[in-house]
């Protein structure tokens, strides 16, 4: 070991090159992360803390290894253009004229019935230079258009999610349940499935083939309670039938921990539109004699991008 | 196999020791393009290092020409960040523009003072404020309530919440540009206080 310093400063400055790269940038980037303005609905902060059980029900998806199969993190690998008219306004037949123009396919017939439906889309699938195009056309006649972002790639396309997922996504995680395998479906957005409900999650725990026949994944059935049915069969208990159901006299009911995994399940959403993920978010009929439910991520409202 | 103690031993080879040799040239050749191609890469991919840019976006430029910018949409989303973040009319006006009669918060929705065709007043409301009794939509109010945003906000941003609350909650009345709050901010520049309805009602809307 003639050159032991020398080795020594070339382990070093290897190992603390990919730290520099690997650990310090990344927390002079994202290390100070705030939650930002949710675009669609700005009076609500982006992300939210999960509430108390959902965030117990981290601890109980890490420690039951789900990670293994499922990962949360959405890919995209690019975006597409729609426009939509939304407001045809009042000089008809030069918005049906332009209408023709930018859509040379078009029949006068479905031009017309176009301007009747709210909203409807014009283009679809175009480029942006094509979609602006379009928008400067229409815009000496009144009628108002608008360009809608549209994230696409294979995960997206899959129904895992409507966007790819950022840092902003997993803010108050600790740790982040990221995953590198896909045994199962991405989850990182798994709680805006609308089929997806609690009872579907709980059932699909207990045992994954009452909902999904040929599903492999494992059950948890230990995340389950089977207790003689007292005086009256509870409300949580499962509502198992055939081969599923649990003798006579019996029923299941979801442990605590069952009750969190699932809140957290259905805690995991990453669809909110914010400055890293533009994209076009359809606009909820908010009626103005109901109070608006501010606190449902679902509940949202514009971010057209117009030009 | 017995051992001759009378042999002499084998000749031994010396210990080898390290030497140098210099390296091939290639090799730094080589090194010094795979750094200028991983920079080049960096450069193009990295996003600037910025952390709100993600593929499939190269800069924070790209990402924020996807977000609304001119027009009455873009106009409409800004003047709703002022509305819930920035001015926080919320507060007082409800996420629904209804208001809050019972603490004499007068709605916005399908107010004939919000929907004047011609937004000279609704400028000078936000401008300078309101007091004292008014009637928004056949129902009295009257409070020392809306303070004056003229300092707060600017014209562009009174524009755009003008133009947002126009056209919120079913509300249907043209854009107010930019320019036209500029007009009033410095027609009544020196105007102290806030206004009254009565006062305001003998303003023409055109001016
Ligand atoms: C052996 C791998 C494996 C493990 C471990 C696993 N899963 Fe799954 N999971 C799958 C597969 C495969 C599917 C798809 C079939 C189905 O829906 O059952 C799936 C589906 C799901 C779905 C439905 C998703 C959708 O979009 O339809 C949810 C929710 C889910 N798993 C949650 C969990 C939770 C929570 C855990 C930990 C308790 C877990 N999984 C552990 C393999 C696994
Ligand atoms: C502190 C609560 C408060 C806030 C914040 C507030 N307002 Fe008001 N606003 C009032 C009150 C109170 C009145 C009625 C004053 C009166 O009684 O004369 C009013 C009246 C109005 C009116 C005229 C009456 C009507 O309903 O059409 C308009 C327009 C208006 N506000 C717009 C806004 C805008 C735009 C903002 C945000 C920049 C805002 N207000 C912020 C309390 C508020």
């Amino acid at each position: 070991m003639n050159h032991g310093p020398l080795i020594f400063l070339g382990v070093f400055f290897a190992l603390a090159l990919s730290w520099f790269g690997l650990v310090f940038e990344s927390q002079l980037q994202l290390g100070n992360a705030q939650p930002t303005t949710n675009l669609v609905n700005a009076a609500q902060l982006y992300p939210q803390m999960r509430p108390g059980q959902a965030r117990q029900g981290l601890d109980v998806y890490r420690s039951l290894g789900c990670a293994a199969c499922h990962s949360q993190q959405i890919g995209q690998t690019g975006r597409t253009y729609d426009v939509a008219l939304t407001d045809a306004g009042t000089n008809r037949s030069a918005v049906v004229d332009t209408l023709l123009k930018v859509k040379p396919e078009a029949t006068a017939i479905e031009a017309q019935r176009l301007l009747e439906k709210p909203s409807a889309t014009i283009l679809k699938d175009v480029t942006r230079a094509a979609a602006d195009a379009a928008v400067a056309k229409f815009e000496p006649t009144g009628a108002k258009v608008e360009v809608r972002v549209i994230p696409t790639g294979p995960d997206i396309a899959r129904g895992w999610g409507k966007r790819r997922s950022v840092a902003e996504d997993f803010l108050f995680d600790q740790p982040v349940m990221l995953g590198s395998q896909r045994i199962g479906p991405d989850l990182a957005d798994v709680g805006s499935r609308p089929a997806l409900t609690a009872e579907w999650h709980l059932l699909h725990l207990y045992n994954p083939q009452i909902v999904v026949s040929k599903s492999v994944m494992p059950p948890y059935r230990f995340l389950f309670e089977k207790r003689k049915i007292g005086r009256e069969p509870s409300p949580d208990a499962l509502k198992l039938a055939g081969k599923f159901a649990p003798e006579q006299g019996c029923e299941i009911v979801p442990t605590d921990e069952a009750r969190q995994l699932v809140a957290y399940l259905l805690s995991l959403r990453a669809d909110t539109a914010i400055f890293e993920t533009p994209m076009t978010v359809a606009r909820a009929n908010v009626s103005t004699n109901a109070p608006a439910a501010t606190n449902a991520p679902a509940a949202q409202t514009t971010n057209s991008v117009a030009k | 196999m017995k051992l001759d103690p009378n042999k002499s031993p084998a000749p031994q080879e010396p210990e080898p020791t390290t030497g140098s040799a210099p390296a091939p040239v290639w090799l730094f050749v080589l090194v010094a393009l795979l750094a200028f191609w991983g920079m080049g890469f960096l450069d193009s991919h990295g996003g600037g290092f910025d952390a709100r840019v993600y593929a499939p976006y190269n800069s924070a430029k790209e990402v924020e020409d996807e977000w609304p910018k001119s027009g009455a949409g873009a106009a409409f989303a800004r003047g709703e960040l002022v509305y819930r973040e920035v001015a926080r009319c919320i507060l007082c006006h409800q996420p629904t523009g209804l208001g809050s009669p019972g603490q004499q918060y007068p709605p916005l929705a399908k107010s004939e003072w919000v929907l004047a065709r011609e937004p000279g007043r609704v400028i000078r409301i936000v401008l300078n404020g309101l007091q004292g009794p008014i009637t928004v939509t056949g129902q009295q109010f009257n409070s020392n309530g809306m303070v004056p945003w003229r300092d707060t906000l600017t014209d562009q941003q009174i524009a755009d919440v003008l133009t947002y609350i126009r056209s919120e909650w079913g509300n249907n009345a043209p854009e107010v540009k930019p320019e036209q709050v500029k007009a009033i901010r410095d027609k009544t520049a020196g105007r102290p206080g806030q206004w009254l309805a009565d006062e305001l009602l003998k303003v023409l809307e055109t001016e």
